[in-house]
């Protein structure tokens, strides 16, 4: 791959960006490109050194604030036309209500997922307390007489600490899980916001 | 290698390729190579928040008939290596305190 090409597919790549961003990072390969030929490699290998397009892609698009896509991608590139406006006033009862409909289906699904979490890790608290509240009385119980029930109550007590140490793990793979779902949809959404034309 | 840690290594290293004179991209890069490798994508990144976070200056000149980026070090920057320096003291006591039931198995 030549260098114009290595830079053309890096643009296009970016299209989603802010344009001083783009011109910033084309200059900097472009530099790292020219400084490898200038110190005796040849083009096409300079442009290998520097990486691929995908790689470089990706880390733009990991390192670079959301909020700062959205901003871009909302701000219209030229000035909308009268008849366009009016259309999208007059359509803003079907469209409008969808977007937000769609919206909130994704929203609710993912404080489902949240909520789920919640709740395991409120069972894992409840058998802890089953453990301490089952040591505590059974030993009370026995203090005052009710041997037997009070080794059942231990018992018991003992059974919850053995489900919980289970469900302790599968509370933190489940958080694991969560969190790195959390970042790939992250991810996801900034990738809308840009067109990997050059794949 | 823990991400936290390896991304305020990776910044200080930057910072020591650009500590004795105002210096280029593809020259850190060098300067780094025999003891570690970074990308291209890592040390833009990297020196995009340096100087947000007012460690380094830029500045643009012409070399060779084309434009060329020179880094130079600012006092933060400089305070920033020292206060490494002192911090890798106790990273050191901690690393002896890890490793000190190995030694006395070897």
């Amino acid at each position: 791959m030549t260098k114009f090409e290595f830079l053309e597919g890096l643009r296009k790549g970016m299209s989603g960006l802010p344009q001083e961003d783009i011109e910033e990072q084309v200059a900097f390969y472009g530099e790292m490109i020219d400084d490898r030929v200038e110190d005796g490699i040849a083009e096409e290998e300079a442009v290998a050194q520097v990486g691929t397009v995908d790689e470089i892609l990706t880390q733009i698009v990991s390192e670079i604030p959301l909020s700062k896509l959205v901003k871009e991608k909302v701000i219209p590139k030229r000035r909308l036309r009268a008849w366009e406006i009016i259309l999208l006033a007059l359509g803003s009862p079907i469209w409008l209500s969808l977007l937000i409909a769609v919206f909130a289906v994704l929203l609710s699904a993912y404080a489902v997922i949240w909520s789920l979490l919640v709740s395991l890790w409120a069972v894992e608290v409840s058998l802890w307390s089953c453990v301490l509240g089952g040591i505590i009385s059974g030993t009370a119980l026995i203090f005052c007489g009710y041997i037997s029930t009070g080794f059942v109550t231990i018992a018991a007590g003992f059974i919850c600490a053995g489900f919980s140490v289970f469900l302790f793990w599968g509370c933190k793979a489940a958080t694991k899980g969560t969190l790195l779902l959390t970042k790939g949809m992250a991810i996801g959404i900034k990738n809308c916001f840009i067109k990997k034309e050059a794949a | 290698m823990d991400n936290q840690l390896k991304r305020g290594l990776l910044d200080v290293c930057v910072l020591a390729a650009i500590r004795s004179e105002e210096t280029y991209g593809y020259k850190i890069i060098k300067d780094m190579k025999p003891y570690i490798e970074m990308s291209e994508s890592t040390l833009y990144t990297i020196l995009k928040r340096l100087e947000t976070a007012e460690m380094l200056t830029v500045r643009t000149a012409e070399h060779c008939g084309r434009l060329r980026k020179y880094y130079c070090i600012t006092g933060n920057g400089l305070n920033r290596i020292t206060e490494f320096k002192n911090e890798w003291q106790e990273i050191l006591a901690i690393y002896r305190f890890v490793t000190k039931e190995d030694d006395t198995n070897d």
